[in-house]
């Protein structure tokens, strides 16, 4: 598992030390400070940013909402975002309402209040509203992470670490290269938020990652993977042979 | 002697269409009778209606039109249409245009009831085409009828017409059988100028063939009875007959005596036409003179008309001016009652606001006080190393900024509630966070007082609410809570589900609690700021109108529950989030 990089945007050091220092006691990564909508743009495309925090006015101008109307127009680039604002003006709100997804919060906040928004603004990036807070999920899956509530902070896991998945009812354990953890998904949810052409369901309770099969053995309902790692393969899902490329 | 017949034939064929005329009017008269009644039949054919009108007021152009357009609609009465043809035939022979009028007249059948008008039309057309032969078969018919009268054409005229045909015909003997036939049944009715047409036309039968002895009887037959008319013209022929006739016997003076008379007659009836044009212009200067009256009389009317509009549009224009002032006047006096009573309300909103400042500086100036001679301690402490006095100094300070900041908050929440600039978004959150992160700045405030705390909401109470207004409504009940708590109390949050749309959020302390009547005065709308029971502890009471106001705001409900001594429950119902 591995810490979510954020992005700081926040022209005041006083605000920006305060707020480093609590998002790394909760293991996040901060990748960087920008202090300007130019320096927010070079961090933010020169480091693997997975939540950006942004203060509305950087030097009295609200370019922290023109850094998020910017960065919402690349589809690819687009991240979560918080807006951090200290001004209750409505027609600032507006105008940063419209950056959806909108999560934002009020200045001065605690730090209960800002892990809080951070997983607020990482739901609803990736609609999949109400996992977090809720006591039967903790798990939201973007294209390329799971991001996991661990404790009062968020880890990330890549996908492409995770050799296979097993299902015990509403529990999923998820196992990668280096460690072995449970988190918690229905496993509907899970195999429609997957990659199809990734992931396959091998099992009522097995879901591997195609990369990671090593060898199946039809004739003992066996598929070994990467890892010493091995997988039940059940008789309904034996299509899964033919979506695999496969020597001949 | 051949041009002097000529003369007289001359005017013997005028004197045709005048005899002629008389006999029809007489027998349009019933014919005039029976088409009214037919009118009456035929009240819903409009052209028909149309046709028959003009025809009665011989508008013979707009009779051929409407006559036409019957025609045009298709019918079954043949009744209709013979009237129709009827109407045209006449029409178009009163117009002289004998071809159409014939034609027309052909298509009636024998069914129609003034057939014999009918014949009698046609043949007085064929007649006056010349086509004598015709006429006489037409005008035959009716000589084998012995019935004297047909419907008013009298059989003498028909009897005359036939002579008038085989005179033209050169068959004077039977022209002389009808003629005298036809002039004895008139000498029998006396009809004086019927009489004298009639003597005329054997005179001149007579005189054609140089019968003259026979002749000239019936000339001066004709000039005597001439002599009883009052028609000039029939007695201007029958002189110039007489004139002509003495003439041929050479009997010059007789002749140039009614050549005189003739002349007289002539210039008589010449002068009746003088007279009548006389009378004519004097009518036409009548008509113009009482035209003149009329357009006089007009203008005066149309002065009147005139000044009678403008004292009337004046009248209204004052009316209108009058309700208008009127109503104005009171708008007037309802705008300044309202005004007053605005003015009244401002002044009391004034006064509060001016309290609240009051209130507010000399909070703050004695929190900004207590903090310099705090600092003041600090600095002594600093000096004298004394550590253990610095720290309880500094939590102080911390608690004195923590109440002056939440003042300085709620009243910055309270100038943005009431501008409407705050900004406001219902959405459905989990209670319980919400707590636990407004809780989580007082932490180190419960520890100095030895509070405990705890925050037992469910996590799965959904509620919908403004997150900014709801923490602020939070942040002051806690706040109140921990004021009114002593040390080693204890304050409890918990959800009460006893509603289906609302969530009961009790915030429950065991501190001083409140009499009954701060407890009703706290719940009042209006009381901003509550008498201060308690000098030290009690504020503006701004953060709980600020808790009522943002709760309305939230559809929210706020009750207290409170026993002096005992302590409080401050009641929050939120609306929960359908799911």
């Amino acid at each position: 598992m591995d810490n979510v990089n954020v992005l700081i945007i926040e022209d005041t050091k006083a605000e920006s030390d305060a707020l480093v220092k609590v998002l790394e006691e909760n293991n996040y990564n901060i990748v960087g400070v920008a202090t300007s909508y130019k320096d927010a743009l070079d961090l933010f495309y020169n480091n693997k940013v997975d939540v950006v925090v942004i203060d509305i006015f950087l030097n009295g101008n609200p370019d922290g909402i023109t850094f998020a109307e910017t960065i919402n127009v690349v589809p690819d680039a687009a991240r979560p975002f918080v807006f951090l604002t200290s001004s209750t003006d409505r027609k600032i709100f507006e105008r940063a309402k419209l950056t959806q997804p909108f999560s934002f919060l009020m200045k001065p906040f605690n730090e209960l209040e800002i892990l809080y928004a951070i997983e607020m603004a990482v739901e609803k990036f990736y609609a999949q509203n109400d996992v977090f807070l809720s006591d039967e999920e903790d798990t939201v899956i973007s294209k390329e992470y799971l991001f996991i509530k661990k404790g009062k902070s968020l880890k990330k896991v890549h996908l492409k670490e995770i050799i296979f998945i097993e299902v015990e009812e509403k529990y999923c354990n998820i196992i990668t290269e280096k460690e072995k953890f449970v988190i918690l998904i229905s496993l509907t949810k899970i195999l429609d938020l997957l990659d199809d052409n990734n992931f396959c369901r091998t099992h009522r309770n097995f879901i591997v990652n195609t990369e990671k099969i090593l060898e199946i053995v039809p004739s003992d309902n066996l598929i070994l993977l990467s890892g010493g790692h091995k997988a039940t393969l059940s008789d309904t899902y034996k299509t899964i042979i033919k979506k695999i490329r496969t020597l001949k | 002697m051949n041009i002097k017949i000529k003369v007289l034939f001359l005017t013997l064929f005028l004197s045709i269409p005048s005899l002629f005329f008389s006999q029809q009017k007489e027998g349009l008269s019933i014919v005039e009778k029976e088409i009214k009644i037919k009118s009456n039949q035929y009240i819903r054919e409009v052209n028909f209606q149309k046709a028959q009108s003009f025809f009665l007021e011989k508008e013979w152009d707009s009779t051929l039109v409407y006559s036409m357009k019957q025609l045009s609609i298709p019918t079954k009465k043949s009744e209709l249409k013979n009237y129709c043809h009827y109407f045209r035939g006449y029409s178009f022979n009163e117009k002289n245009i004998h071809k159409e009028a014939q034609f027309e007249l052909e298509n009636i059948s024998k069914s129609f009831e003034f057939y014999f008008q009918v014949k009698m039309l046609l043949g007085t057309i064929a007649l006056k085409q010349k086509k004598y032969k015709k006429a006489i078969t037409y005008f035959k018919d009716f000589d084998g009828n012995n019935t004297p009268e047909f419907f008013g054409t009298r059989k003498s005229n028909i009897e005359h017409n036939l002579g008038i045909c085989y005179l033209n015909l050169k068959k004077y003997d039977k022209a002389e059988y009808y003629f005298l036939k036809s002039t004895k049944t008139q000498e029998l009715k006396n009809d004086t100028l019927m009489l004298i047409g009639g003597y005329v036309d054997i005179a001149n039968l007579y005189y054609v063939q140089y019968k003259d002895d026979l002749a000239i009887p019936y000339f001066q037959k004709a000039y005597e009875l001439s002599k009883k008319t009052n028609d000039f013209n029939l007695k201007r022929t029958a002189t110039k007959n007489m004139a002509v006739v003495e003439e041929n016997r050479k009997n010059y003076p007789l002749s140039l005596v009614y050549r005189k008379e003739f002349e007289k007659w002539n210039d008589s009836l010449n002068n009746q036409n003088k007279i009548w044009e006389v009378a004519k212009l004097e009518k036409e200067f009548a008509v113009k003179q009482k035209q003149k009256e009329v357009t006089v009389l007009e203008a005066e009317n149309k002065l009147k008309v005139a000044e009678r509009n403008k004292l009337f549009y004046s009248a209204i224009g004052l009316l209108v001016l009058l309700t208008a002032g009127g109503y104005f006047y009171s708008e007037k006096i309802k705008s300044n009652k309202i005004i007053v009573s605005q003015k009244v309300a401002l002044d009391e909103m004034n006064a509060t606001k001016d309290k609240l400042f009051s209130i507010v500086s000399h909070d703050l100036r004695s929190s900004v006080n207590a903090l310099k001679t705090s600092n003041t301690k600090l600095q002594e402490s600093l000096a004298t190393k004394n550590f253990t006095e610095l720290d309880t100094q500094l939590n102080t300070n911390a608690a004195i900024t923590n109440g002056a900041y939440n003042l300085l908050d709620n009243l910055l929440h309270w100038a943005l509630l009431q501008t409407q600039q705050g900004y406001f978004e219902i959405t459905y959150m989990r209670l319980f966070f919400i707590v636990e992160q407004v809780a989580y700045n007082y932490k180190p405030l419960l520890l100095d007082k030895n509070i405990s705390f705890e925050n037992t909401v469910t996590k799965k109470d959904l509620i919908d609410a403004d997150q900014e207004s709801l923490k602020i409504i939070l942040r002051n009940l806690l706040d109140n809570a921990i004021k009114f708590s002593n040390e080693n109390g204890s304050i409890k949050v918990y959800s009460r589900n006893t509603n289906d749309t609302y969530c009961e959020l009790v915030i429950e302390d065991n501190g001083l609690g409140m009499s009954e009547g701060t407890r009703l005065e706290l719940l009042k709308d209006t009381a901003l700021l509550s008498k201060k029971e308690n000098e030290n502890i009690i504020g503006t009471g701004l953060g709980m109108q600020l808790v009522k106001q943002m709760l309305q705001k939230n559809n929210g409900k706020f009750n207290i529950e409170s026993e002096l001594g005992k302590g409080t429950k401050m009641i929050v119902s939120l609306p929960k989030t359908a799911r």
